[in-house]
């Protein structure tokens, strides 16, 4: 049983008992903390007369005699069986670790073998033993252990304080320790790959993420530098390279770490990151130059730089944590901060530091390697920041994406709010040049007409009957134009038949068969409103003069489409054109000028008999761009009266 | 058998000509000239005129009004409106209203008599324009918007009240052509055509109503 000192180790203890390591030491088992020591190769027990020397467990600095190698030691335990013997559940021995080979037995007869290094195999266990003592061995009273142990080539054999007890009071202390030291590297060694692989494959995908690319590279060299943890026996020839790749992935982790921390504070020192690197190369070469000989130099004198080094990343951590403010850089420094003081422990634990054997032999007796669990933890933390700035970036891009659909859509609203305003705009635009067109055409024709027969009527110069002729063609004018302007009609075939069911009774009532006929397609007999206005006129006006003056029995009124665009023709039987005919030269004067403004072709011919009239109308597109010729460039309608 | 004639018209000038017109024809006689919707209703009480001749503008009374009344308390009565232009906006109210006629003002006396004596036999006028906007009355009446729901195109053309005679003769005058040439088109007299004519107005006077009483039922006010 542990002799507590002082306070302090009280708390050591606490933390024993914390990490789980033999706490039932204090109960059921007997940890052994006394033996007797010497050093012999014999296979078989020496014997009590042999220079035994007493020793206290743990012995972590037994090293062979200067000038011996090859050499064993013996150990030898004494412990008293309980009254009443063993009792129904077997007993066992523990040993928390023994890192080289051995053989145990109990009262002189052999127990158990752990195997040991030789020429093939060179063997480092990982795992506590615990052996079972078969039931016959057992001696009621007194009992004796003896263990051989091999001195390892190189470095000092570290004996445990080993506990005996009942197997299954050793059985937790057992399975807690295969966990924590062995069960959680391993676990540790295959998460790191699919890490490492997992933030790599970021990283490559990503190369400007070169904190990703760090962290993977320090997640593959943690996993293998744990990788000991996992293969306890290596093949002899591969143990030098073995050892250095353990150096190279541990130094290697702290300078990753290094430039990590280096980027992460937002620093760009090339000639301090040469210096990391090169730093990093000695030990492995060192290794691989020195042989097995050179891993204590190694481990002792190289390793020690690696904590300048860990305080240099626990240095730009907590300064960039100063600067940055942020729980990343928080956490981060407090995880660097368990892994130094793990690394530190770890240190101090391998290399025997003699200040911290005498402040805490209990605790560095049970020799638990914490660097290993540390730095799991430095790694979970890692990965978390870089995962909530992957997540950040993330919401960054989605946030970003949002403003931009806003921005479209705002956008596009405002297009559509343009596009309407200017379609509104148009509209009033046409709309104004409609009632332009209708005004003029009022103005010019209708009000010319009038205003000519006021003054005709006053001064006298007017009949009855050329009156009530004059209001005849006003109200026709005026019927045509409600007809044609009619806003639910836009169907020129529709308003030529209105024109022509208004005419074919009028003509009737004249004495005047007439006959309609439309040969074009639906398509092309598309006039717009206007110029289909200008256009029943101009055969208004040729009806006219065939009721009026031509004195003929039958008219024709063609509609036919043509490749050069629509053709309308009126053809009478009367008595043809009489050149002196004044009334029929105004009124002629006046078709032609709507023609012109039609941008249509009128010829009128004497067919004897009677006279022919034919408008020829452009093609759709040509009709189109008539459309846009102003109307007040045209040639000004006359009154077909307007002298005697 | 003489045809008795009402004549409501508030422009004296008018008020003569058609009176005038009436009287120049034996087969014609006058049962009145009023100026005024309301004179109108109350001679109706005393006479049954065969034909009236209604003015829009009368003076108390609209007279799409005063046409409705007439076509609904005495369907024997034909209704020829009297408009300026013919422009298919008032005819069209009028027809709906119940008008089965329209007429010129400056229309000649002789022109006159014969639209009161065609009427009288049974066939009305009708124009492209007029014949095009009665086929789209009956297209988006709501006799045709109800069952279109199931939405077949063909649904609307077979919920129209028109035959499908009367469908095509409105097709063919709104394509333009005479009442001549759409009967030989069909094959049928010309004065079978403007007898088809006649029944489109009724009907389009009883679509006309079911449409307002639909439209009366929607807004809850039946």
């Amino acid at each position: 049983m542990p002799t507590v000192r002082s306070r302090w180790r009280v708390a050591l203890a606490a933390l024993v008992f914390l990490c789980a390591v033999p706490r039932a030491a204090l109960a059921g088992p007997l940890t052994l903390t006394e033996a007797g020591m010497v050093l012999s190769d014999a296979p078989t027990v020496p014997h009590d007369d042999a220079p035994w020397q007493r020793v206290a467990l743990p012995d972590l600095e037994r090293r062979p005699q200067p000038g011996r190698s090859g050499a064993a030691a013996w150990y030898r335990i004494d412990f008293e069986l309980p009254a009443g013997g063993a009792g129904a559940t077997p007993w066992a021995v523990y040993l928390p670790y023994f890192y080289d080979g051995a053989q145990l037995f109990l009262n002189g007869e052999p127990l158990v073998r752990i195997r040991g290094s030789d020429e093939r195999v060179r063997v480092r266990w990982v795992r506590p033993h615990l052996v079972t003592i078969p039931e016959p061995l057992l001696r009621p009273g007194r009992n004796e252990l003896h263990v051989r142990a091999a001195l390892p080539e190189g470095r000092a054999l570290q004996f445990p304080a080993l506990s005996i007890g009942t197997a299954d009071d050793l059985q937790p202390l057992y399975d807690r320790r295969l966990f924590w030291q062995r069960t959680l590297p391993q676990t540790a060694v295959v998460l790191s790959a699919l890490m490492a692989a997992f933030i790599l494959y970021v990283w490559w995908r990503r190369r400007q993420e070169v904190l990703y690319g760090l962290l993977g590279l320090a997640v593959l060299l943690w996993g293998v530098r744990t990788l000991p943890f996992v293969f306890e026996q290596v093949p002899m020839n591969l143990w030098t390279l073995w050892r250095a790749a353990f150096f190279a992935a541990l130094a290697g982790f702290a300078v990753v770490m290094a430039l990590f921390a280096l980027r992460f504070a937002g620093l760009r020192l090339r000639w301090l990151e040469s210096g990391l690197w090169a730093y990093w190369a000695i030990g492995p070469a060192a290794m691989w130059a020195g042989g097995p000989g050179a891993e204590p130099w190694v481990d002792r004198i190289w390793g020690a730089g690696l904590i300048p080094i860990g305080l240099m990343i626990l240095l730009l951590v907590a300064w960039s944590a100063w600067q940055q403010r942020t729980w990343q850089a928080w956490t981060l420094l407090g995880a660097l901060g368990l892994v130094l003081i793990a690394g530190v422990h770890d240190y101090t634990m391998v290399s025997n530091v003699a200040w911290a054997t005498r402040l805490a032999p209990v605790w560095l007796g049970h020799r638990v390697y914490l660097l290993q669990l540390a730095a799991n933890v430095l790694l979970l933390v890692m990965a978390a920041i870089l995962t909530s700035r992957f997540v950040q970036s993330l919401n960054t891009v989605e946030d970003l994406n949002q403003t931009l659909e806003q921005r479209v859509a705002d956008r596009e609203r405002q297009l559509a709010n343009q596009f309407d305003a200017m379609a509104q705009l148009e509209r009033d635009r046409a709309a104004e040049a409609e009632r332009q067109r209708i005004m003029l055409d009022m103005h010019d024709g209708l009000g010319s007409q009038l205003f000519t027969s006021l003054s005709r009527v006053e001064r006298g110069a007017m009949a009855q009957s050329d009156v009530a002729e004059l209001l005849r063609r006003c109200i026709a004018e005026m019927r045509l134009a409600l007809d044609v302007l009619a806003p639910s009609d836009d169907d020129f075939r529709s308003a030529f038949g209105n024109f022509r069911y208004r005419w074919e009774a009028q003509l009737g009532a004249a004495g005047v068969h007439s006959t309609w006929s439309i040969d074009a397609a639906d398509e092309t007999l598309q006039v717009p409103a206007h110029q289909r206005l200008q256009l029943l006129r101009v055969l208004q006006e040729a009806l006219t003069n065939v009721v009026k003056h031509a004195h003929a029995r039958s008219v024709q009124v063609r509609v036919a489409s043509d490749p050069q665009g629509l053709r309308f023709e009126v053809r009478d039987d009367g008595i043809g054109l009489r050149p002196d005919h004044a009334h029929a030269g105004r009124g002629l004067h006046n078709m032609h000028a709507r023609a012109h403004r039609l941008g249509a072709e009128l010829s009128i011919t004497d067919a004897s008999p009677g006279v022919c009239l034919v408008l020829q109308l452009g093609a759709a597109t040509a009709l189109a761009q008539m459309a846009l010729r102003t109307p007040a460039a045209a040639a000004p309608l006359q009154s077909p009266r307007s002298s005697p | 058998m003489s045809i008795g004639v009402l004549i409501v018209e508030d422009e004296p000038e008018f008020l003569n000509r058609f009176s005038q017109a009436v009287r120049s024809d034996a087969n014609l006689h006058l049962l009145g000239a009023v100026a005024s919707g309301t004179e109108a209703m109350a001679l109706l009480n005393d006479v049954a005129p065969d034909v009236m001749l209604v003015d829009l503008g009368l003076p108390d009374i609209d007279g799409v009004q005063l046409i409705r009344h007439v076509a609904a308390r005495y369907p024997g009565t034909d209704v020829l409106v009297v408009t300026m232009f013919g422009d298919d906006e008032h005819v069209l109210a009028s027809i709906e209203a119940g008008a089965t006629g329209y007429l010129l003002k400056d229309t000649s006396i002789a022109r006159i008599v014969a639209s009161i004596c065609e009427i009288r036999a049974g066939g009305s006028p009708i124009s492209p324009t007029i014949a095009r906007r009665v086929l789209t009355r009956f297209r988006a009446g709501p006799a045709a918007t109800v069952p279109a729901l199931n939405s077949a195109p063909a649904t609307a053309i077979e919920a129209s009240p028109l035959s499908v005679r009367e469908t095509d003769i409105l097709r063919l005058v709104s394509k333009g052509l005479s009442c001549a040439e759409v009967g030989e088109h069909l094959s049928i007299s010309s004065h079978t055509v403007v007898t088809h004519v006649k029944n489109i107005y009724r009907k389009l006077a009883v679509h006309s109503r079911g449409e307002a009483i639909f439209e009366a039922g929607q807004l809850g006010l039946l």
